[in-house]
């Protein structure tokens, strides 16, 4: 069989389980909503209720379709996608798919430095952990990253908040862009400075699991019969690692930090949240609260996609360079 | 989202933590240079100067749905982008905006308004009558917040003239009046959210959504300008506010009562009076079959006036303020305090443990087995009062006056619910609810027989034909200043009425007052009575802020 035909059926396979995926979440948040306490349209009319009669409740559930049944309106949702139409969201009054594509520029852009620095940091950190096993520096690493990781990420964002935003004030406490200023002037160095305390937030606590990870899986390897061999053989500290370490421990952070993908999504939108920071996160969490039914399944669904892209990553990558799955995958 | 105090007061712990987390991003690679120093809040204070014409705001949370009146922009404060047919003074009376004059028929049911002929859209195009039917009909086919279902049509015979054709007399019609912001027919489509063109004092030059909006003066306005040519307006969480308060990045803030403690450099606190109130809803009928969807109704205790009576009497309000609300507020006997249409008689003397155990015993409870509860005829003068579980203001509230309310032998059980169930049990338990408009239409829902158990509208099922009757009569009023004397004796004609001294349907707790960080030097003006709900309101008198010199 070759190789080709391989990767096509792996594809494929792949694709299909997406479909089945994104048709299982989005059928389960539905009737989540359905169940939820929320009433979306007391959620809509918010502090007017009060003024608002019973009529215009009425006119209200039409004009969204919210008298029809559950099962109706999934149908028709479901219709409306099938021909690339993600619905119009209540509160926001526009539709669903602009509101997602604005949303994810900005989300992206924070998700993907923080992804780099929280895999680059916590590899390093593993990597030097396991070197210098039982040390002062390795029992502050381990110490940091047990601490890290049971640790709301909001409580660090409210954190670096007080202390960079507010005392020493030399990052911005909130937003994506300077207050005021028109969007002509903004630079991209604007944007950047804006983007470091929530950024720093998701790879803080990013940093964790990976770095635990390759501390155990060096500290294995460093364990193993070929490096007392080459330790006999008088190699020493960064030449060991780089020669017989590396190749060894890579691989299970690259797919680690691929899978961690959901972590990154739900990190950012409690980040997101503090920093009021214009992302996926913030509409999300006004979705939810206020029982926005096409905005919230808009979201759900980007955001399977999204983790589903990363553990496919880090499965094709799995199998890339590690040449016993390749056989796997082939035969 | 979790609340964070924001205590930084002189704890020892602080310091540490923060060291502490300056050393772990040192370690993780991202140091932003030198280990902490004694630098604090002060330095981000600069820029603020008598001279600026410009402010950064930090009120209210973002209008998600955009800046379209037909669709709810402007329902509190100012529309900013648009102007109204009328508008509320400081002294919430009525004044002309786009109006020169408005009529009311003889029945009610038409009223004429005539329109300023000098009113140019911020794009130069003329606003007339057209523009004015335009919104309105606009409004009625959006499906929001604007209920204008009471409106037959709306015509307008020439350009200045606008006729409203009403299904029954509604003297409320008014609020639609002086809150519905006029939209351009001409410039009016699918993204005018996003980019709205009107004829108020501030156009929109940019909207960042989630962050800020930045506006500037309206050159065509006819108004009396703003001192302020730039206004930037931040979408933030109460939490991120005041920390950019205390940055200094923003002139002015919202923020909530926990946070009124601590002081902010450069920055007063304003409170500003308000009719945002919170009481208590008492089910008026025995515990009796169900409601109309099947829910339990009815309650033996609250049912009782005598109790409802000595429940309003016995409480000290002003130990509430105190203690809940670390005095920013003030005490409330009405759902409507210190608006036209309430009645200032029906404002009567509280705290008062002897005159609430003289009714109790006159209405005929009394303590027969000693246990510190009063009974009649069996029953236990016990009952459970709900609020929305995760308030703390209403929980504590909730529980002081159970409290107080125990001194007269009532027993009052505090439990807080979701709002989903206290929907549910609402019908047969007593409510601590809040509401507070600057629309008279609110005392109507709550007290009338007509609409009553409609969603939140009159839940305690009260009815009484008597002050149905003047209810009606002010609806039927042909100006606001007739209906008033209407509205006022539909509270307390002197016989009966909803105030405590008639039926006390409720008991009114508190009025809160809303708190905002203010630069100083910045003068907001006389501030109205704010509404229900915090934030926006401020801004509804933008024209009158100032730099104060004098204080510079």
């Amino acid at each position: 069989m070759t190789g080709r035909n391989g990767w096509a059926r792996f594809v494929g396979f792949k694709m299909l389980r997406l479909v089945s995926l994104l048709v299982g979440v989005s059928v389960l948040s539905f009737i989540l909503m359905q169940f939820s306490p929320v009433d979306p349209i007391e959620a809509y009319i918010g502090g007017d209720m009060i003024r608002v009669s019973a009529e215009q409740r009425n006119l209200i559930e039409e004009r969204w379709g919210l008298n029809e049944s559950p099962m109706e309106r999934l149908l028709a949702w479901g219709q409306a996608l099938i021909q690339g139409d993600l619905g119009t969201s209540m509160i926001y009054r526009q539709p669903v798919a602009d509101i997602i594509q604005e949303r994810f520029m900005n989300s992206i852009a924070l998700m993907a430095v923080a992804w780099l620095l929280s895999g680059i940091i916590g590899f390093t950190l593993g990597v030097v952990a396991a070197m210098r096993r039982d040390s002062k520096l390795d029992r502050l690493i381990c110490w940091y990253c047990y601490t890290l990781a049971s640790t709301p990420v909001f409580w660090i964002a409210l954190l670096l908040l007080m202390v960079f935003g507010v005392w020493l004030g030399w990052l911005p406490v909130g937003l994506g862009v300077p207050a005021g200023m028109s969007a002509d002037q903004v630079t991209w160095g604007d944007r950047a400075i804006h983007m470091i305390l929530p950024a720093l937030t998701l790879s803080l606590t990013g940093v964790a699991s990976i770095a635990l990870h390759t501390k155990q899986k060096l500290t294995d390897v460093l364990e193993s019969d070929y490096i007392l061999f080459a330790r006999a053989r008088g190699e020493r500290g960064f030449q060991l690692f780089r020669r017989h370490g590396f190749r060894h421990v890579v691989l299970p952070a690259i797919t680690l930090q691929f899978a961690s993908f959901s972590e990154l999504f739900g990190g950012a939108v409690l980040a997101e949240q503090v920093f009021s920071y214009p992302g996926l996160g913030q509409a999300t969490v006004q979705a939810g609260l206020r029982g926005d039914v096409p905005l919230l399944l808009g979201l759900v669904m980007c955001s399977a996609i999204f983790v589903f892209t990363g553990n496919m990553v880090a499965d094709i990558l799995y199998r890339m360079i590690d040449p016993r799955m390749k056989e796997e995958l082939m035969s | 989202m979790g609340r964070f105090s924001w205590r930084w007061g002189k704890r020892k712990g602080r310091t540490g933590l923060g060291i502490l987390l300056v050393c772990s991003i040192g370690l993780s690679g991202c140091a932003q240079g030198t280990a902490p120093t004694a630098s604090s809040a002060e330095n981000g204070q600069s820029g603020t100067t008598s001279t600026k014409d410009e402010l950064v705001l930090a009120v209210g949370t973002e209008p998600e749905g955009g800046f379209d009146p037909t669709t709810g922009w402007g329902q509190y404060g100012s529309p900013l982008f648009q102007s109204t047919l009328l508008k509320r003074d400081a002294k919430l009376q009525l004044v002309n905006d786009l109006a020169t004059a408005y009529s009311v028929s003889e029945d009610g049911l038409t009223w004429t308004v005539t329109l300023r002929n000098d009113v140019t859209f911020s794009d130069g195009e003329p606003l007339t009558a057209e523009d004015v039917k335009f919104t309105f009909d606009t409004a009625t086919q959006s499906g929001s917040v604007i209920d204008l279902t009471n409106m037959a049509d709306v015509k307008a015979p020439d350009d200045s003239t606008v006729v409203f054709t009403l299904k029954s007399p509604q003297s409320t019609f008014i609020s639609l009046l002086t809150t519905l912001g006029i939209v351009p027919e001409h410039a009016y489509g699918a993204d005018y959210a996003e980019h709205p063109v009107g004829s108020g004092p501030y156009k929109l030059v940019q909207w960042d959504k989630g962050q800020q909006a930045i506006v500037e003066a309206n050159e065509e306005y006819y108004g009396n300008k703003s001192a302020f040519h730039k206004l930037t307006f931040l979408y933030l969480d109460e939490d991120a506010a005041y920390a950019a308060a205390q940055a200094g990045t923003v002139d002015i803030a919202a923020i909530p009562a926990a946070f009124s403690k601590q002081q902010v450099n450069g920055m007063t606190l304003e409170a500003v009076k308000t009719v945002d109130n919170r009481g208590i809803m008492f089910p008026m009928q025995p515990a009796c079959a169900k409601s109309g969807d099947g829910l339990p109704a009815g309650n033996d205790v609250t049912s009782d006036l005598a109790i409802r009576q000595a429940v309003n009497v016995v409480i000290d309000r002003k130990a509430l303020v105190e203690g809940v609300l670390e005095g920013y507020g003030r005490p409330s006997y009405s759902v409507s305090d210190d608006l036209p249409w309430s009645n200032a008689e029906a404002v009567f003397t509280d705290a008062n443990l002897e005159e609430a155990k003289r009714i109790l015993a006159a209405g005929g409870w009394a303590d027969a087995d000693g246990d510190g509860i009063v009974e009649k005829n069996g029953v236990k003068a016990e009952f459970n009062l709900l609020y929305f579980a995760g308030d703390l203001t209403r929980q504590s509230l909730a529980l002081a006056t159970a409290d107080m309310v125990a001194q007269a032998g009532i027993k009052i059980n505090v439990e807080g619910k979701s709002r989903e169930e206290t929907k549910k049990m609402a019908y047969s338990n007593a409510v601590l609810f809040g509401w507070g408009s600057h629309d008279p239409l609110e005392t109507y829902n709550l007290y009338s027989s007509t609409h009553k158990g409609e969603g939140y509208y009159n839940v305690g099922l009260y009815s009484n034909p008597v002050v149905d009757s003047w209810m009606d009569k002010a609806l039927q009023a042909t100006s606001e200043e007739e209906a008033l004397p209407f509205w006022q004796k539909a509270e307390w004609d002197g016989t009966t009425g909803f105030s405590y001294q008639g039926d006390a349907p409720w008991a009114w707790l508190v009025n809160i007052d809303h708190l905002y960080l203010v630069t100083n030097g910045l003068n907001i003006g006389e501030q109205q009575i704010h509404p229900h709900g915090h934030g926006w309101p401020v801004t509804t008198n933008l024209e009158e802020w100032s730099w104060d010199n004098s204080t510079k």
